[in-house]
């Protein structure tokens, strides 16, 4: 007999039911749009940071060695020392390996290209185009780590040794005496605004062939994606795989970044807020012209025997339908609405989560039994002697 | 004029035994908001099966009063019990009980749940009640003529259909005391014969009834008759009818003019009743 009441009581007034539904649903879409984007944006906005550059960078650690004749100190003398490339792998294996986006080796010589000189860089330009992405490049990316005919010059280089795409330049690099040379075709023009400018970049392979430092680099350039772990935990763990490797974070872009991230849902949460805040006012406020409405119904049922509980229960069963159905709907109008935010703020796809919808379909049902609170307690405070007088 | 009537003893299983009646007010006082007074000492009694009618100009009490025995109120200070059950100190869980088990209303507007039908309408009482059976609703709806508008909303059928089936409502639970508030008063005289013969039928069964009606022509069909003015009961009259009887029709003039009971119903033994007249009821 509840079930019948229920499904007449609904059908009874469709137009209203489906405004209260249509409330729930507008509060359920952007709570899962946003949710969904919540879950996916710090990958999302990670990866988006990323593209200003490297937030570790792994230098060998040096010792220091003071010298002194008599009283007078000399000052201090480092050793040269490089990390070794075969240990680069092992940048990636741990267990926060997944989260490291990619990473570049830099080995840097003086080099002479006629009577000028030049910084010659080499390095894996694959990892360069992951980790600097903001590298404006005229010509050509050198793709293959086995090239050693093409190079890539910084614009200042370029400009100052009148360099075009296609151009050869011969390098020279002494050797303790010895020249080691290459001739060299300019594959592209790199222009960053940095130091990058001024360099003269080649394979790691090729600078390590002509400076004779077969399997040594200088530093390392890590882009690690710090969401789950904090950036100094992820360059602590670097270096325990790399002994004698000292990793340097780049906390000013990575606090800013989680800053930004952490700002960013809480607006994401306050809008959420907002939007369930204004469905269930929508909720609320149909709700209660229900009651009104139904005032003599209530009035009857009560006079008849109905205990109060029998009467919450009605409306808020009716709550409940409600509830999934703008649940549902929203998180089916969520899906398109994350779909739209992910392509046109993070060019990426945010895929639908099971998880979301069940969140959106508990937040619409907890909204909409919570916006019937006052609505039930008015339905339970109607007199029936009041308003079932028949003058 | 404050009045009390009572129906001294009643029949019982071929015995005769002091009269307990099913609804008993002593000082009956109701205050609205502490400022308008509703009834202002009602005293009255009414016997197991007896047809009381309530009369009296508007504003004058009548529906408080019954609302007052339906268990829709509660007073704010004499007494009034139904079946000995006192309505003043029953919680609001209670009371609910108590109209659900003890009580069928009969509305003027029928109030009837617009989107149930006929037979649906009747089962929601049984539903509150205690289980909705189909065939006794069913049955109900027969008893009342209507059958064959089982399956009609409220809004299909006319406004003496609707009241039937309000009819059927009230009495399918057989509550001990039906409560009619102007049943025939927005119903054609056709429709209002309708409503009034099946009460009269109902009556005959032995239903105790108290009826409110502005209408001097159907208050005798009562077996008594009491006129509320200004929250008193202004004359108190007890009719002769049996219930199982033609209807007398006395003159209200004359029902007014009857002398005033005894308050003490343990006084009023002596005073034949209606149950007295039956042999068997």
């Amino acid at each position: 007999m509840f079930s019948l009441i229920l499904r007449r009581s609904l059908g009874q007034r469709k137009a209203r039911v489906a405004i209260a539904v249509v409330a729930v649903m507008m509060g359920a879409s952007i709570a899962s749009a946003l949710l969904m984007v919540s879950l996916d944006i710090r990958d999302k906005v990670g990866y988006e940071f990323r593209s200003y550059g490297a937030n570790i960078l792994l230098v060998p650690e040096s010792e220091s060695i003071s010298i002194s004749i008599g009283d007078v100190d000399y000052g201090s003398v480092t050793e040269q020392s490089y990390i070794d490339e075969e240990d680069l792998p092992k940048i990636k294996d741990h267990v926060w390996g997944e989260n490291v986006l990619g990473y570049a080796p830099y080995l840097y010589s003086v080099v002479y290209v006629g009577d000028q000189v030049a910084i010659l860089t080499g390095t894996w330009f694959d990892q360069v185009q992951k980790i600097s992405p903001w590298w404006e490049v005229e010509g050509h990316w050198i793709d293959d780590r086995n090239d050693t005919t093409r190079t890539m010059v910084g614009t200042t280089v370029a400009r100052i040794l009148d360099l075009e795409l296609g151009d050869t330049l011969d390098i020279a690099y002494n050797n303790s005496g010895n020249l080691s040379t290459s001739q060299l075709t300019v594959a592209g023009i790199v222009t960053t605004g940095g130091s990058e400018d001024n360099q003269i970049f080649v394979n790691l392979g090729l600078a390590q062939e002509l400076t004779r430092r077969q399997g040594k680099v200088n530093t390392v350039q890590v882009s690690a994606l710090c969401i789950q772990c904090p950036v100094d935990t992820m360059a602590a763990t670097i270096e325990e795989q790399l002994p004698g490797v000292e990793a340097k974070t780049v906390k000013q872009v990575t606090t800013a970044e989680m800053n930004l991230l952490e700002k960013l849902e809480q607006l994401m949460l306050l809008v959420t807020a907002l939007a369930l805040m204004a469905s269930a006012l929508g909720v609320s406020t149909t709700m209660t012209s229900s009651v009104m409405e139904r005032t003599t119904e209530m009035g009857t049922m009560k006079a008849l025997g109905s205990p109060d509980s029998r009467i919450a229960l009605l409306f808020l069963c009716e709550g409940l339908i409600i509830g999934i159905l703008g649940g549902l709907l929203g998180f089916g109008v969520g899906v398109v609405f994350a779909k739209y935010l992910g392509q046109s703020v993070f060019s990426a796809t945010i895929a639908p989560r099971l998880s979301v919808a069940l969140a959106a379909i508990g937040l619409s049902v907890g909204v909409t039994l919570a916006a019937s609170i006052l609505p039930v307690r008015r339905a339970l405070s109607i007199q029936p002697a009041l308003v079932l007088r028949g003058e | 004029m404050e009045a009390s009537a009572t129906m001294g003893t009643q029949c019982i299983e071929g015995q005769e035994h002091p009269s307990h009646p099913i609804i008993s007010t002593t000082g009956l006082i109701m205050d609205y908001n502490d400022q308008t007074r509703a009834l202002n000492g009602v005293d009255l009694e009414v016997e197991p099966g007896e047809w009381l009618t309530i009369m009296g100009p508007s504003g004058s009490g009548k529906t408080t009063l019954m609302n007052l025995i339906g268990g829709l109120l509660q007073p704010t200070a004499g007494r009034i019990a139904v079946e000995e059950v006192d309505i003043g100190s029953l919680s609001p869980r209670e009371l609910v009980s108590f109209r659900r088990e003890k009580i069928g209303f009969i509305f003027q507007q029928f109030h009837l749940i617009p989107y149930l039908n006929a037979l649906e309408n009747v089962m929601l009482s049984m539903y509150f009640h205690s289980l909705a059976d189909e065939e006794e609703a069913r049955e109900a709806l027969r008893r009342v003529g209507l059958a064959h508008r089982a399956h009609h909303l409220p809004s299909q059928m006319s406004g003496g259909e609707q009241q039937r089936v309000a009819v059927a409502r009230a009495l399918v639970n057989s509550p001990q005391v039906l409560l009619a508030d102007e049943p025939t008063g927005n119903l054609d005289q056709d429709n209002g014969q309708t409503i009034l013969e099946l009460m009269r039928e109902l009556h005959q069964e032995g239903h105790t009834i108290v009826l409110i009606t502005h209408e001097p022509t159907i208050a005798e069909l009562g077996d008594r008759t009491i006129r509320l003015v200004d929250g008193r009961v202004e004359g108190a009259a007890q009719g002769t009818s049996t219930g199982n009887e033609e209807p007398k029709h006395p003159e209200l003039s004359e029902l007014s003019e009857q002398p005033e009971e005894p308050e003490d119903p343990e006084n009023n033994q002596n005073t034949p009743t209606k149950e007295e007249q039956h042999d068997d009821q």
